[in-house]
């Protein structure tokens, strides 16, 4: 009896479909965290340390312990402007 | 309204270069990042203590940025002292602990093993333990629990 393999095609393709979104999505998340999770329910406060950290770094999930910090970091902080005039 | 109409905040952030005037006195900053810091969060609250104190008691008079100066740095230099002091003698568990706490959201309750070394670490080499303030009294503090409810999937 020839078996219905033209049947097991639809499977296949939602299969690798999902596969290939899950598998982007998860290289790109990671690629954007510095191969570290996502940090989720960010508060006021994390945001506050993580644009610290990227003053300290160069990128919002980097990390160091190094209790020197590098030149010019009192003088990096980003200011927010607005023009009024 | 259907041409291009600029807006008022600036999209380019912007970076002030001027230091500080020469009359207030230099202190260096702490150049941990937030994964370190939050590891240490609990020490820090233990070893400066009486500087910690000084500082909040202080700026809840005047929340003015330019007010507690001179509070800010003792806490800050003792902030750094302390780093030195773990970096000094707990190194391998503190880098421990903090890499754990920045693969998991930075959460304390998905790190507990690490965290058990390095609280025994701590209090072999320098004496200091971690204490939650506020804990109801005779509940053991949730660090301290061994089977705890909120805990990680995977062992």
């Amino acid at each position: 009896m020839p078996v219905p393999w033209e049947a097991l095609i639809p499977f296949g393709l939602v299969t690798v479909m999902f596969g290939i979104s899950g598998t982007l999505l998860n290289v790109s998340t990671k690629a954007q965290n510095l191969g570290k999770p996502i940090r989720h329910n960010i508060d006021n406060w994390d945001e506050m340390m993580m644009r610290r950290d990227e003053q300290l770094t160069g990128h919002r999930r980097g990390q160091r312990d190094d209790p020197v910090p590098p030149p010019g970091f009192e003088t990096s902080s980003v200011w927010q402007t607005e023009k009024t005039a | 309204m259907s041409s291009y109409q600029p807006g008022s905040v600036q999209t380019r952030p912007y970076v002030d270069p001027t230091p500080l005037p020469d009359d207030i006195p230099k202190v260096q900053e702490l150049g941990a990042t937030s994964g370190p810091l939050k590891s240490a969060a609990f020490f820090i609250g233990a070893y400066c203590k009486e500087y910690n104190e000084d500082f909040m008691l202080c700026k809840a008079e005047n929340r003015d940025p330019g007010h507690c100066l001179k509070e800010g740095r003792r806490v800050t230099r003792c902030a750094t002292n302390l780093i030195d002091k773990m970096r000094e003698n707990c190194l391998s568990q503190f880098q421990e602990h903090w890499s754990c706490l920045e693969r998991n959201n930075q959460e304390y309750y998905l790190c507990r093993k690490p965290e058990r070394s390095l609280n025994t670490c701590m209090f072999e080499k320098l004496g200091l333990t971690k204490v939650i303030p506020g804990t109801p009294q005779g509940q053991k503090p949730i660090h301290e629990v061994e089977n705890p409810v909120f805990k990680a999937i995977q062992k």
